[in-house]
């Protein structure tokens, strides 16, 4: 019996969708919007069943498939997944059909918007299975450019034109502008894959021009010149994803100008791949490098936590507050693999799940309280709870899990991390990260006050708002309920990530 | 078949071919009277497309002259280029019912048949006379054409300046094959290597010469100066082809002069190419951001994409100049498709500022894809012919061990792909000022739909072209 395809089914399903949309989808919103959903719940059952039926005891790659594609270059289609994966596929399931559900609204275009959304799922989906680094690196690509055409069509402009002495720059290149933002994003994104793709070049070259296989490169030992330099190349590159300091500035932007879809991805799970990158190609195949600049990778990440929050800190701008969060958590992510150790490791990709989720959760309810009070201006609201009760529970549920309340799934991760910085080689960056952590409590529960429970606004635009609907519930419902599940039972997903850093740190010697 | 395969094959079987429709034009022209203009260029379109047939057909192989003039597998893979992108301009200018084209077409299709008469001479050439006369051959009557849409007095400057330059530029080129044929005493390319230690003054000052008498011809940066004018003030059908065949003809000339005439040796170049490059890929594509012209911008674009090409011949071994010759076919496809698309605007708006494309995904969905396609080909997206090519050059100079070069190109890939973007937001951000669609013509329409075909299985299956290329350059080392 030959075995069914799993991983290029959760991979196609949405570009396959994505195709049927463009090709039948003209003037039929129910249409498009119910395939786009039949084909995530595709994929979110295949990553469920892949979650399930990963053997935890075996290890190492799983669900594998190959097909050549150019053989003369070594280049194949190769697909597998290990214990690192299969979390970050579940994540970008569960992201995806709750994206879906939040961008039922979408007026404009929507043909477009459901087929370009879709077909960036089908990249990052790509990126988390693919095995052969070229096929990763194309698929890498379909997850960014998308993001152009996402945000500079559907996105939103910021409502306050710059200020300040240098306001009158910033007026003239467009910051806050939905076109600024897309740009800077694409910009940024395409000059890290330059890098990425120079570094993949540069490895495939030394190791004999034979084969892009991630599991043949690893066979092979690399000398540390070569190693460091591009583990460097690796690291900026995909760090820009990962918005390490001070490659950063594209983040806050683009998620605040996107559609709340799009910023719910971008966020939840673009950022993550950034992350995966770094662990996959730049620590799995360069184990001294790895060693070597640990420090640097760990030191950035400090700057990235604090430096993060504090921005957070200093916005008025609801969208801006949880995009520079994410500045903040993806600090905490790059951390806790810098430590090397395996509670920090563990900590690390726990929190890549933990913050894509509650990121994910955080922008469907910004979507929905400017849907319904057509404001992202903190200061302005006030007192919602007594209206949109639902929404202002789901947002301080994601509150409380951003600044790590226990039994909320962020509590797990960062304990898990800081807890690892503390036994590693450098305790002392446990210092920025509980700091980190502090500031993240004093800008969520700010946020969470002014909006929601603090006294009413006195702006009669804000005085009859209704709470979510229909299908607005989905999002919100299945990423809290994910939220609470992943906190009280962190197990489900340490268990199979275990299996992979475990591994990885025996090969790297640092275990 | 065979028959006609062996007769296709005899050395200057094509070119005879080019001759003939030439005079055919030229006596269709001087008896045809009023239906002579339509007449012409359907005529070069049916002769072209045989004899582009007959060159993909055409084996490898045959001498004439002493070896003057060889058909190896580079002379053919160059010819079918040639001709390819001679069939598209002509079926794209064939799109085109007034003004000059209206009242002289024959004389327009004479020249443009010329020039290619002088290409196909030129990629079989192994001497030094041949070369420079097949050179000029080429170059004199695409001055002729640059003027040939006499619209405003953007048209006569262009044509000019390029005349000016290109002239110029041959004189240089000339000038210092004297040197070289000084010091070796002999015409033939294949008795350069022989002859002299590489690093003999004279035949460093003659091929220096030549190298930048060449770099005018091919446009790489400092001696670029006269393609944006030109771009913008010529036809584009014709400007479509001037982006692609005469620079791939200044390749040819290179890669003989230097690879097939020094021979090994030719390794002490490297340094300099190197860094013509790098300034080429760096200057053209920052010069391309200001651009509010869409043909300027292609023009600049272009620039780059001679960066890129070069790029290939710093790795100076079989893969990198395989690598140029497939880049070469990618950057044609890419390059006339953006212009045809260009074309097929400007007929409706009469302009060809990057405004008038505003919204232009709404008012026509399909050619604003297509120059997206295109655009995004020449960036070197996933999935594009672009893309391998880019991908391949560097990939080239990385085994030279240039990784400076190589991230230098990829890195400006980004700021390439800026103001491609820039064009995208025009067509697909904002909103339209008008509603009607683009009009095109049928046959504007098949050349663009010939072009996207080409990007897009180049893109999807390189595998054969690859093979092509790489078997095109082997003949050289």
């Amino acid at each position: 019996m030959t075995r069914l395809p799993v991983l290029s089914i959760v991979t196609w399903a949405p570009f396959v969708a994505a195709l049927f949309i463009m090709a039948f989808g003209r003037r039929r919103p129910a249409l498009v919007r119910w395939v786009a959903a039949a084909s995530a719940a595709v994929s979110s059952v295949g990553s469920l069943w892949i979650f399930y039926a990963y053997d935890r005891t075996a290890g190492g790659f799983q669900f594998s498939e190959r097909l050549d594609l150019v053989p003369t270059l070594g280049i194949a289609y190769e697909l597998g997944v290990d214990g690192m994966s299969i979390v970050m596929v579940l994540l970008t399931a569960i992201i995806i059909f709750a994206g879906v559900f939040a961008s039922w609204t979408v007026k404009t275009r929507d043909q477009e918007f459901y087929a370009l959304l879709l077909l960036l799922v089908t990249g990052v989906f790509g990126v988390f299975v693919s095995l052969d680094l070229f096929v990763f690196f194309l698929f890498y690509e379909i997850a960014v450019l998308p993001m152009y055409l996402l945000i500079g069509i559907w996105g939103s402009s910021g409502d306050v034109p710059p200020r300040g002495i240098f306001g009158w720059a910033y007026r003239r290149t467009g910051v806050g502008s939905k076109e600024y933002a897309a740009m800077k994003l694409t910009l940024y994104l395409l000059f890290g894959s330059a890098f990425i793709l120079v570094g993949i070049l540069a490895l495939y070259v030394a190791a004999g021009s034979s084969s892009f296989s991630l599991v043949e490169l690893q066979q092979i030992r690399f000398e540390p010149r070569l190693q460091y330099w591009v583990f460097l190349l690796l690291y900026v590159g995909f760090g820009i994803l990962a918005a390490i300091y001070p490659f950063h500035t594209w983040s806050p932007d683009g998620h605040a100008s996107a559609p709340t879809a799009v910023s719910m991805l971008h966020a939840g799970v673009l950022m993550k791949l950034g992350a995966y990158g770094v662990i996959r190609v730049g620590m799995e195949l360069l184990p001294e490098a790895t060693l070597g600049l640990a420090w640097l990778v760990g030191g950035i990440a400090c700057i990235n936590i604090v430096w993060g929050a504090l921005s957070a800190m200093a916005q008025t701008d609801l969208k801006y507050v949880i995009a520079y969060s994410s500045v903040s958590h993806m600090g905490i992510v790059m951390l806790g693999a810098a430590t090397l150790t395996e509670t920090g490791m563990n900590g690390a990709i726990f929190q890549m799940f933990a913050h894509g989720i509650m990121t994910g959760l955080f922008f469907a309810l910004v979507g929905l309280v400017y849907e319904k009070a057509h404001s992202r201006e903190i200061f302005k609201m006030g007192g919602f709870a007594t209206m949109m009760p639902g929404i202002a529970a789901a947002f301080t549920i994601g509150g409380l899990s951003s600044l790590g309340l226990p039994a909320t799934s962020g509590f797990v991760a960062e304990f898990l991390t800081f807890l690892g910085a503390w036994s590693s080689s450098h305790p002392w960056w446990l210092l920025p990260g509980v700091a980190g952590a502090f500031l993240t409590s004093l800008y969520v529960l700010r946020v969470v006050r002014a909006i929601f429970w603090g006294p009413k606004s006195d702006d009669p635009h804000f005085q009859h708002l209704p709470d979510a609907q229909g299908t607005e519930w989905v999002a919100l419902m299945l990423l809290v309920f994910v939220i609470v599940l992943f906190g009280v039972a962190p197990g489900l997903a340490i268990g199979p990530i275990d299996t992979y850093t475990v591994p990885l740190l025996t090969r790297l010697g640092a275990l | 078949m065979s028959g006609l395969v062996d007769i296709v094959s005899q050395p200057l079987a094509i070119e005879s071919g080019v001759f003939g429709l030439l005079v055919m034009v030229l006596v269709t022209g001087l008896t045809g009277a009023g239906r002579a203009n339509q007449l012409a260029g359907w005529l070069s379109l049916t002769g072209l497309a045989a004899l582009t047939f007959a060159a993909a057909i055409a084996r490898p192989g045959a001498v004439a002259f002493d070896g003057t003039f060889a058909v190896d597998e580079l002379a053919v893979f160059v010819k079918i280029v040639f001709l390819g992108s001679a069939l598209l301009s002509v079926l794209a200018a064939l799109g085109i019912r007034d003004g000059a084209m209206l009242r002289r077409s024959p004389e327009y299709h004479v020249a443009l048949l010329a020039s290619l008469l002088g290409m196909l001479v030129l990629a079989s050439a192994r001497d030094l006379v041949l070369l420079f006369v097949a050179f000029e051959l080429m170059s004199i009557p695409l001055y002729v054409l640059a003027g040939f849409e006499r619209k405003g007095e953007a048209a006569p400057e262009g044509a000019l300046k390029f005349f000016l330059v290109g002239s110029v530029s041959s004189a240089v080129i000339l000038y210092g094959l004297s040197f070289v044929y000084g010091a070796t005493g002999s015409m033939s390319l294949a008795a350069i290597g022989p002859a002299l230690d590489a690093r003999h003054p004279l035949l460093l000052l003659g091929m220096g010469l030549a190298f930048g008498g060449l770099g005018f011809k091919i446009a790489a940066v400092p001696f670029h100066m006269w393609v944006p004018d030109t771009y913008e003030a010529a036809g584009t059908p014709y400007v479509a082809w001037l982006s692609v065949a005469p620079k791939a003809a200044g390749f040819v000339a290179i890669i003989r002069l230097y690879i097939d005439g020094i021979g090994p040796a030719v390794m002490m170049w490297v340094p300099a190419i190197a860094t013509i490059a790098a300034v080429t890929i760096v200057a053209g594509n920052l010069m391309a951001i200001p651009q509010q012209n869409i043909k300027r911008l292609l023009g600049y674009s272009g620039i780059a994409h001679i960066g890129y090409l070069l790029m290939g011949l710093v790795a100076m071994s079989v893969s990198g100049v395989g690598m140029l010759l497939f880049y070469l076919v990618a950057y044609l496809f890419g390059n006339m498709g953006a212009f045809f698309v260009v074309q097929a605007v400007a007929r409706t708006e009469q302009s060809d500022q990057i405004d008038v494309y505003r919204g232009l995904a709404q008012r026509s969905p399909a050619l604003a894809l297509s120059l997206l396609v295109f655009l995004l080909s020449l960036g070197g997206i996933p999935f594009m012919a672009g893309f391998w090519a880019k991908l391949f050059v560097f990939w080239a100079v990385v085994e030279r061990g240039q990784y400076w070069l190589a991230f230098l190109g990829a890195v400006a890939t980004v700021v390439a792909l800026y103001y491609y973007l820039v064009v995208a937001k025009r067509m697909y951000i904002d909103a339209p000022t008008r509603t009607d669609a683009v009009r095109v013509p049928g046959v504007l329409l098949i050349a663009i739909f010939v072009c996207m075909a080409g990007v897009l299985v180049m893109g999807l299956y390189p595998d054969p072209w690859v093979a092509g290329a790489i078997q095109a350059a082997s003949s050289l080392f």
